[in-house]
């Protein structure tokens, strides 16, 4: 609990230590993995399969990163993977239907579907937000909840039929295109986790959410304002999965209600908890978060390399997981018994 | 702070007065039911047919039981992330156990036995993963069985491969599916018997008890010397172990082992217990709540389907239910307490 306010002091040479102790095991297992899957298989180091890889970590990355946010805060957020694929319909809807209206203003076409599709994000953070904080509703059945409505909403707009229509400026000038050599998933995803870190580490906003998952009884008492910065962390979630769909509808160059899906969202909560986001609430850095999500990326690009029955990869998924919470619980538990 | 003076303002009040009002809040539920019911049966007539009755209470009794095992560990403060996995998972377990033995030419009641033994193991087993590393390791029981629920989904489609199991002795269909007590048919008889036990062991037994007071206070339950760990393992052991029935009987329902036959159903269980009122903050609920919150879901799907209401609208008004339903349950939890 306390990890959190420690990470703000200034850190001298002799806490090298306790930073290896914080990131934990996760860079040396990437490191590993890609160390051992490069001289296993050449194809695993070929241009096309890391930007491929670069690629879906981006997207899992942002989507982790607003997770543990919420996580952070002693909340889960099961609405992710419904807003990714909400967000990518109504852009797409948006952008086809500006298209029609005003033909040929490429900018308009492309800012209102942007737009709306973060709007989308935005909105269905509020509502959970705010039944979360201010009615005092369980985190995990009001996501539950808008879960379910916002993946029916998704549906009902586009009765499960793929909606096209976007410029062509949106598609091949921003989802397919590269820069610097990287797909422009990969530069939003840097920006969105810079920020977040940024957020984290230097913001009261995120200085806050450590102490309401640390304590939220001393958190009230020091005067922080709970419901607010509760709001706040889903919002951002929401924000954020709203993001990953409108780069996922960019690069696919349509909208599709089974993006995201409950798969992105268990993903999520698998990347910040194996990120050594503690579900306890108070522990968390978003920066080992997209370690995580790479690694999870890396882990599963691995398993198809080598061939591995695509139906057995949950099972390493659900076995890292487990071992990687109970190995932060037994520390934890022998620091304590020091 | 603020239960601290509802409750002593509840006090002040008087317990007549409480009375009705927590009548009416009991029955909210129950009303709510009626009033759909009519509304469903206003535009179809087919709604109160006894086939179609009959067919509810069928329905009902699936996810009711799913619903009652979800309920035994949220009252201890757990979930059951994995529970629609593990059905899938059992589901395929006992019809390869069965079309195995069957192939290999024994009789059908030793066929029958061998698709039991494998299926319930299955579900103690990944019960028992569950318990052991809820209790033992501490892990968040979210996250606990957020990791068996993708090691039960490999499991279930790699000894499928994907596709359903053939081979289910038509002997199993009729006896868990065809069958009836006293003219009851199979599933609604076994869910009523299990409601039953397990009320009984919940009201009047040590264990029952013990799960309500780990679920208030769980360092109370360890100080008053509760073997808390033994207990916990125990809840998720009996949780799968009710999950696997309700896989067996649904395999009997559909005939062949099905990988998918899980699907939603974590997300319907906790959603129906919920509903019916069980708290997720552990040590409130019953066989009662789950029961109750399951016929609700069933009865609701049901008209929406008769009155032809589209699938994705209905996922919709499902997710405001689920909302909806939590919020009365903490607007009740307010003025009682």
């Amino acid at each position: 609990m306390s990890t959190g306010l420690i990470a703000a002091e200034p850190r001298s040479a002799t806490d090298l230590r306790s930073i290896a102790g914080e990131i934990g095991f996760l860079p040396a297992l990437l490191v590993l993995l890609v160390a051992g899957m490069s001289a296993v298989d050449p194809q695993f180091y070929g241009t096309v399969n890391i930007l491929n890889i670069l690629r879906n970590a981006s997207l899992l990355a942002i989507v982790a990163s607003g997770q543990a946010l919420v996580i952070v805060a002693g909340g889960f957020d099961l609405s992710v993977g419904a807003v990714v694929a909400l967000a990518s319909v109504v852009t797409a809807k948006t952008m086809a239907t500006t298209a029609a209206a005003f033909p040929g203003n490429t900018a308009l076409i492309i800012a209102s579907g942007v737009a709306a599709g973060l709007g989308c994000g935005i909105l269905v953070g509020l509502v959970n937000g705010f039944c979360v904080a201010k009615l005092k509703v369980s985190g995990f059945v009001v996501t539950l909840g808008t879960m379910s409505a916002t993946a029916g909403v998704g549906l009902m707009i586009t009765s499960g039929i793929p909606v096209y229509g976007m410029p062509d400026n949106f598609v091949k000038g921003f989802g397919r295109a590269q820069a610097f050599g990287l797909p422009t998933a990969v530069h939003v995803a840097i920006a969105a986790i810079l920020v977040m870190v940024f957020a984290q580490r230097r913001t009261l906003f995120g200085r806050y959410i450590y102490a309401i998952g640390g304590n939220v009884d001393a958190a009230v008492m020091s005067g922080v304002s709970i419901q607010r910065h509760i709001v706040g962390t889903y919002v951002v979630s929401s924000l954020l999965a709203a993001l990953t769909g409108i780069l996922l509808t960019a690069q696919v160059g349509s909208g599709q209600a089974s993006f995201g899906g409950d798969r992105m969202m268990l993903q999520s909560i698998a990347a910040a908890v194996i990120g050594g986001v503690s579900p306890r609430g108070g522990v968390g850095r978003v920066e080992i978060v997209a370690i995580s999500a790479l690694f999870l990326t890396i882990l599963g690009n691995a398993l198809n390399l080598l061939h591995v029955d695509s139906r057995l990869q949950p099972i390493f998924l659900g076995v890292i997981m487990v071992a990687a919470v109970a190995l932060d619980e037994l520390s934890r538990r022998r620091k304590s018994g020091v | 702070m603020s239960d601290l003076e509802l409750s002593v303002a509840a006090q002040e009040t008087g317990r007549e007065k409480l009375l009705p009002a927590r009548w009416l809040w009991s029955a909210i539920l129950p009303i709510a039911m009626v009033v759909l019911v009519l509304g469903f049966a206003s535009f179809d007539r087919g709604v109160l047919s006894s086939a179609n009755l009959l067919n509810v209470a069928q329905q009902t009794s699936y996810l009711a039981l799913f619903a009652m095992a979800q309920t035994v560990v949220i009252l201890t403060r757990g979930l059951d992330l994995a529970l629609g996995p593990t059905v899938s998972m059992v589901s395929v377990g006992t019809a390869l156990a069965m079309a195995g033995a069957a192939a290999t030419g024994h009789d059908p009641s030793a066929v029958l036995l061998a698709g039991l033994a494998v299926g319930f193991s299955l579900g103690v087993a990944c019960g028992l993963f569950n318990g052991v590393v809820i209790a033992m390791f501490k892990v968040n029981p979210f996250v606990a069985t957020l990791g068996s629920y993708n090691v039960a989904i490999g499991v279930a489609t790699t000894l499928s491969s994907g596709r359903p199991v053939q081979g289910v002795p038509t002997l199993f269909s009729q006896i868990f599916y065809g069958g009836s007590v006293f003219g009851i048919p199979a599933a609604i008889a076994v869910t009523v018997a299990v409601g039953i036990v397990l009320h009984l062991v919940l009201a009047r037994t040590v264990f029952g008890r013990s799960l309500y007071i780990i679920g208030t206070n769980p360092r109370a339950a360890a100080v008053a010397g509760l073997p808390v760990k033994r207990i916990l393992i125990t809840t998720y052991v009996l949780c799968s172990a009710l999950a696997a029935l309700g896989a067996i009987m649904m395999t009997a329902r559909t005939g062949s082992g099905e990988p998918n036959l899980g699907g939603a159903l974590s997300l319907q269980a906790i959603a129906g217990a919920v509903i019916g009122g069980t708290s997720l903050a552990g040590g409130r609920g019953g066989v009662g709540t789950a029961v109750l919150g399951a016929l609700f879901i069933t009865i609701l799907s049901n008209g929406m389907n008769l009155t032809r209401v589209d699938g994705y609208v209905q996922m919709v008004v499902l997710g405001a239910i689920v909302i909806i339903g939590v919020l009365l349950d903490r607007l009740r939890l307010e003025r009682r307490l």
